[in-house]
């Protein structure tokens, strides 16, 4: 397929029609407890953004030259004590959790540090949401989803490379964003609302999150249809279609033909 | 075969820990911030609460405010005296005299004092229904839907009948509600003493226009003004001077007892927390136990509105 048309595949797909909140329901923690103020939730969406991308890109390079089978780091260590057919299906995986969260972790605290450091405005607008982010689940959920699309493919052409991993990252921190700032749209309206003293808080925003992802279920088959708009046709498909017209075209002279019809 | 991938995996894990160790240890070194060591202890002296009564967002960005911009030491209202002390000793300053604020309700009008009251059926808010006119006769006094109640995080103000009433025990002077009030009649004032005077009435229309919608509001009579220097009319509204509070202490007892005795709508009270020897006045009497929460107090009987 089209590299262009897969990449924006998987920006679509990543920040509506499968949105890391509302479809899967990772990242639900920052979601219901940052979302109160618009102002704070879109300060909260950058900050995922951010570290998803960084994120993104050490889970890709590990998964690539280290974990998945035939890695090449890995095989050329194992090279050294055993065959190399062996060598070749070692396979690491089973690290993918623990490599990806000491990742996520050390890579936040470097964040933390830097920003804290260099732009001591932007450490107090969005510092504080840093820490949090470290235990957020979408952060990991990228991070697996990119392993499953890089290591778990039977064709190894099929493998994603890191501008596919990075724009699945990108945009699903955009999406992160786009629902968080719903959310807290709709929460800011709440507060005025008469709303009945069981429902109150943590409740009902549960319930609107379900609208909200009621709502998005709209999106389900975006997906395909777009990919059938824009995966450029195939010759035989091309020539099918030709056909097909062909038929058609005769279909119609002879039906409205006059003179046809009087031989 | 397996030993290799246990190898493989510790090896990468042991790798992965030095980078990172590494990394992270320049960071620290390279990314150093410089903390003022005052911040550190004025944030231990601080009570923690965070509550924003002080006027920064919470007690580390007022430590932050008095150790590098010479904030003033003594903004704690939930600390009070001793805090400011302590904060005093860090910073090598002198405390300048800090008084607890605590809220007064510039109102006095439950709901049977109340004229020209109408059903109001709207968002049981005060902040819609100051939108709203003809709630209720006076334009200035306390609506009675409580924002103020949802504003306290420490359950120490109810509506009483209607009316906003402060509980002095439990208030920490934080001034969420004063901030939360539409009509703005509820202001902090710096509590001397256990109890302050206070005016209780926010109306600044004429006499007979206060009347036709309330009977205990200010008239703007002066009686009070006549009789002790420690209140001023303005506005045809009686308001108590703090600033001359102690000074009135020695020489105006007398006269301010009968300033608030010739006040025809008996709009001067004491606030704050009750002295000792009205706790004595109750003894005998049979007050009733505090009701605690249970499911039955709990459930909300307001009509659904969807």
């Amino acid at each position: 397929m089209n590299y262009v048309v897969d990449i924006l595949l998987i920006a679509v797909s990543a920040a509506l029609i499968n949105n890391f909140v509302l479809y899967y329901f990772v990242g639900i923690c920052p979601f219901i407890g940052v979302s109160r103020k618009v102002d704070m939730a879109f300060g909260m969406g950058c900050a995922v953004t951010f570290v998803i991308s960084i994120a993104a890109f050490l889970s890709w390079t590990i998964t690539t030259y280290i974990l998945k089978p035939g890695a090449p780091l890995s095989q050329w260590v194992a090279g050294m004590f055993v065959s190399p057919e062996m060598a070749a299906s070692i396979d690491l995986t089973i690290l993918c959790y623990i490599v990806y969260i000491f990742a996520i972790a050390s890579s936040v605290q470097f964040v933390e540090m830097y920003v804290r450091k260099f732009f001591p405005a932007l450490y107090k607008s969005f510092g504080v949401f840093l820490p949090l982010i470290t235990t957020n689940c979408a952060i990991l959920f990228a991070c697996l989803t990119i392993m499953s699309n890089v290591a778990g493919v039977d064709n190894p052409a099929d493998a994603w490379d890191l501008g596919r991993s990075l724009t699945l990252a990108v945009f699903g921190g955009v999406g992160f964003t786009i629902a968080i700032v719903i959310m807290a749209g709709i929460r800011e309206e709440l507060d005025l609302c008469d709303i009945p003293k069981p429902l109150e808080g943590a409740a009902i925003t549960l319930v609107v999150a379900g609208i909200l992802a009621l709502a998005f279920m709209g999106f389900t088959g975006v997906d395909s249809g777009l990919k059938k708009a824009l995966t450029p046709k195939t010759s035989e498909m091309v020539q099918a279609q030709v056909v097909r017209q062909q038929d058609q075209l005769a279909t119609i002279a002879l039906s409205s033909n006059p003179v046809g019809m009087h031989r | 075969m397996t030993w290799v991938t246990i190898s493989l995996s510790a090896g990468t894990l042991i790798g992965m820990a030095v980078i990172m160790t590494y990394i992270l240890g320049w960071a620290n070194k390279a990314f150093h911030v410089e903390v003022d060591p005052r911040v550190e202890a004025i944030n231990g002296a601080l009570p923690g609460a965070n509550c924003g009564g002080c006027g920064y967002v919470g007690c580390g960005e007022y430590a932050e405010a008095v150790a590098l911009d010479n904030a003033e030491v003594n903004l704690c209202t939930v600390g009070g005296s001793g805090c400011a002390a302590d904060i005093a000793s860090i910073m090598g300053v002198d405390v300048v005299d800090s008084l607890p604020y605590r809220p007064i309700v510039h109102c006095g009008a439950h709901y049977p004092e109340r004229l020209q009251r109408n059903e109001y059926r709207g968002e049981q808010h005060c902040q819609t229904a100051n939108i709203v006119a003809g709630v209720q006769g006076c334009t200035y006094g306390c609506l009675g839907f409580g924002d103020c109640v949802n504003a306290c995080k420490y359950n120490a103000i109810h509506v009483v009948d209607g009316l906003a009433t402060v509980d002095y025990n439990k208030c920490i002077g934080c001034g969420a509600c004063a901030k939360v009030c539409p009509r703005n009649i509820i202001s902090m004032v710096p509590f001397r003493y256990e109890q302050m005077l206070a005016v209780t009435c926010s109306n600044k229309d004429f006499g007979k226009e206060v009347k036709n919608v309330c009977t205990v509001g200010c008239i703007g009579c002066k009686a009070c003004q006549r009789n002790s220097d420690f209140f001023t009319v303005e506005n045809n509204l009686s308001t108590v001077n703090y600033d001359t509070y102690e000074s009135l202490k020695d020489d105006g007892v007398e006269k301010l007892k009968k300033a608030i005795d010739k006040c025809p709508r008996k709009g001067i009270v004491l606030m704050g927390k009750p002295t000792e020897s009205d706790i004595l006045s109750l003894m005998n009497e049979d007050i009733p136990k505090i009701a605690e929460p249970d499911f039955k107090t709990t459930v909300d009987d307001t009509e659904w509105r969807g």
